[in-house]
């Protein structure tokens, strides 16, 4: 019999190393188990999220980004760049080592933890033991008091695209194209989609987005939903929505993508093709069966609000349980699972999970929309501020898009706040900390906010709450 | 949503100690609840609710 641990953790990503190194941190003997075979052909840590994930498509959309300014907004600051171009091998170099880096700054911290990693694939065999399979098949069985599972999830296929080698892919394979595609089919308007899609369209791409929904970002409020949309599509990412994809047909290099839409059978040609419609939990073989840890008709683990299975001590976290398919979201219902395990009473706030989407501009926003609002029968007034009447924007050459906050009409209180512009995704951080305080519109309105900032749209939106916004005309209300 | 307005420290701290928010004077902003006055009725005593 191997060695006998308080918590073994399976899964290494944002759920699991987090859950372990809390773990640790509180004086409990932790163990996490990986499987991830890295590019070096070695376990890694860090999951989807730092492998194929978060951390490397942020790399690309900074890179892709910059280019973009080089090549299109510099002239305007009077700054005389010639003729730019991108070295796509270069581009996807640096984005593999950001990735190395941090995936070894997990080891690092596991070992200045003492979290002991195991590799191989974890699976639950008992209420307090864990089967563990290395790469040559070889099998050890480990003890444990408590069991985090934290298999995280893997992209959706479709029937009517399979994946190809290199022609028709998923996000991991978009992160890895060594040239730019003249034509790029993009299924899937969701934020995934959105990302990549921005990628490559800056580096020439003609990018076509098809949605099967006929709503664009429906779970971000409309108004900013209708301005992202407007914003992209000038940016010359083609968004069809209600387009449902049907078939498809691999024609040498080329692959013929057929949909539906409102005017009936379409087709259309690409280069390559990326089907990101979705994430589903991967949960098949993580538990044997008798066990007693049950799954939902979706293959999600089901967990009470406090990530407890029905199985007691054993817990299951991030994207393989419900909620948002989120980084930080995971992380979190580690820490929460973690202090749990070591006697305290934690809980965590799901109605304060910010979500941002890296496009240029960003899209950010936590709490409810005016509509989700308005469907729980809450009558709330709202504010918004645009960054075309921000000093900080004009300087920084980003103008377009707004900050929106909906408040309870009776109450005052922060239930929801949305924006579309630069830096959306640090400036959504204070709407967080407003439903985690059960902030007032009020008390943003008399918070000093340092200026020039982009924030401080933010500021002049919680003042246009109650049509008090210094830096635009207010909207008289109707009563 | 639906909770008294509370920072995550109060409602931390009030957790622990197996206390109920609605039982503790709030010297804050329309009677919100502080850090201070939750420590203030554990040190005089409050009783679990």
């Amino acid at each position: 019999m191997a060695d006998k641990f308080d918590v073994i953790v399976i899964g290494a990503g944002p759920g699991g190393y987090v859950a372990a190194i809390r773990a640790a941190q509180l004086g409990l003997k932790t163990a996490c188990v990986e499987k991830w075979i890295g590019k070096e052909g070695k376990v890694v840590f860090g999951g989807t999220c730092l492998n194929v994930g978060c951390i490397p498509s942020k790399a690309l959309l900074e890179a892709s980004h910059k280019f973009v300014e080089a090549k299109h907004d510099f002239a305007d600051m009077g700054i005389q760049a010639g003729d730019v171009s991108m070295d796509v091998k270069k581009m996807m170099a640096r984005k593999d080592t950001i990735v190395k880096n941090l995936t070894g700054g997990i080891a690092g911290l596991f070992k200045a933890n003492g979290v002991t990693g195991i590799e191989g694939t974890g699976k639950v065999v008992g209420a307090k033991q864990v089967e563990v399979t290395d790469q040559d098949g070889k099998a050890t069985t480990y003890e444990a008091d408590n069991i985090v599972i934290a298999a995280g999830s893997v992209p959706v296929e479709i029937p009517p695209t399979p994946l190809t080698e290199g022609l028709i892919v998923d996000s991991t394979g978009a992160l890895e194209f060594q040239e730019v595609p003249k034509r790029l089919g993009v299924i899937g308007a969701g934020v995934i989609g959105l990302e990549l899609g921005s990628v490559w369209s800056r580096l020439g791409s003609e990018v076509t987005v098809l949605e099967a929904m006929d709503s664009f970002l429906p779970m971000v409020d409309s108004a900013i939903a209708k301005e992202t949309q407007k914003l992209l599509k000038k940016q010359g990412l083609d968004i069809k929505l209600g387009a449902r994809v049907t078939g498809s047909e691999v024609k040498g290099q080329e692959v013929v993508v057929k949909y539906t839409d409102s005017d009936g059978e379409q087709e259309m040609t690409f280069d390559k093709l990326i089907v990101c419609v979705g994430r589903r939990p991967y949960t098949r073989g993580v538990v044997a069966d008798g066990v007693g840890v049950g799954l939902d008709e979706r293959g999600f683990i089901h967990v009470d609000d406090q990530c407890r299975t029905s199985v007691p001590g054993v817990y299951a976290i991030g994207d393989c349980v419900r909620g948002q398919m989120l980084a930080h979201k995971a992380s979190e219902e580690g820490i929460m699972v973690a202090d749990i395990i070591a006697g305290h009473k934690a809980e965590m706030n799901y109605d304060a999970i910010p979500c941002v989407i890296y496009t240029f501009p960003e899209v950010a926003w936590v709490g409810m929309t005016e509509q989700d609002a308005k469907a729980k029968g809450i009558e709330v007034k709202t504010g918004s501020f645009p960054f075309a009447a921000s000093g900080r924007a004009m300087a920084n050459n980003a103008t377009e898009g707004q900050a929106k906050i909906i408040a309870d009409a009776e109450t005052d209180r922060i239930l929801g706040m949305h924006i579309v512009g630069q830096h959306a995704g640090e400036m959504i951080a204070q709407g967080v900390i407003a439903l985690e305080f059960g902030s007032s519109a009020e008390d943003l309105a008399l918070t000093c906010y340092a200026h020039p900032t982009m924030s401080e749209a933010v500021h002049e939106a919680a003042l246009a709450v109650e049509g008090h916004a210094i830096h635009m005309a207010n909207r008289k209300k109707r009563k | 949503y639906g909770r008294i307005p509370a920072s995550p420290a109060v409602r931390r701290l009030v957790r622990e100690h197996g206390l109920s928010l609605e039982a503790i004077a709030g010297s804050g902003k329309q009677g919100r609840v502080l850090k201070e006055d939750v420590l203030r009725h554990l040190e005089q005593g409050g009783e679990a609710t």
